[in-house]
């Protein structure tokens, strides 16, 4: 029965999968980070992303920098 | 020699003055500290997503630079001295982007025109804190528990209300 429950790791996710090659996760590309922020600008986590680990530290890391440099806010 | 790719957040009001200067300012930091500069251009003017140091717009430049380690660190310190600057982000880049060249040649071209940065409005400590709520006129609750049409009136109308149950007590 725990096994139903579980979240499948490998399914779609609500933002869809992406390819670990794409070039969009960076600091100055604002407008694609933005789609990974809740109303309040926290980060989505893993689960809701969909993104491997290595990818989802990429994008904390890019919006922390972007965040650092005024352009996305710490709290909306 | 690594290459690294820094972007710098410059106070608007040196950008009003003048751009070539405020450019200069920070490609003099560069080379003063042993790093060649690749390019260095007009990135964005646009308004910050939270106040920095009272400012609500802000204008980004981007450049590309090769130095050594201990130069970034030195770097460092100069940045943070620097008025004009009001934040700066130095990372790692892996290659020169496509068409980073270009653009940042085409600002050395003659005919390349600056838009002045529009003016904004300085933020206060209180604005900064309340945003929007700052502006609005402060209501004393202690003296608003009673409907009051025409504001000269009410204040003298409350005075008068205020008084009249002394008075009686009195009598």
């Amino acid at each position: 029965m725990a096994d139903m429950n579980r979240r499948s790791s490998t399914g779609p996710s609500a933002l869809g999968s992406r390819n670990c090659d794409d070039p969009h996760i960076n600091y100055k590309e604002i407008a694609y980070l933005a789609k990974f922020l809740t109303p309040q600008a926290n980060i989505y986590s893993r689960k809701r992303t969909g993104f491997c680990a290595q990818c989802q530290r990429e994008l904390k890391q890019a919006i922390k920098r972007a965040r650092h440099m005024g352009l996305m806010p710490f709290v909306a | 020699m690594k290459l690294y790719e820094g972007m710098f957040l410059l106070d608007n009001q040196a950008v009003r003055e003048n751009w070539g200067r405020a450019k200069a300012s920070i490609t003099d930091i560069l080379a003063k500290h042993g790093a060649k500069v690749i390019t260095a251009r007009h990135w964005e003017e646009r308004k910050l997503a939270y106040p920095i140091k009272g400012r609500t717009r802000g204008t980004y430049l981007l450049a590309f630079f090769e130095c050594g380690n201990e130069g970034v660190n030195q770097m460092r310190r100069d940045f943070e001295i620097d008025d004009r600057v009001l934040r700066y982000l130095l990372v790692n880049a892996e290659a020169l982007p496509a068409g980073e060249l270009e653009k940042s040649q085409a600002e050395g071209a003659a005919e390349f025109t600056l838009p002045t940065p529009p003016v904004e409005e300085r933020v206060t400590a209180e604005r900064a804190v309340f945003g929007e709520l700052a502006d609005r006129p402060v209501v004393d609750r202690s003296r608003a528990s009673a409907p009051a049409p025409d504001e000269g009136d009410a204040a003298e109308g409350e005075e008068s209300e205020i008084e009249t149950p002394a008075v009686g007590e009195g009598v």
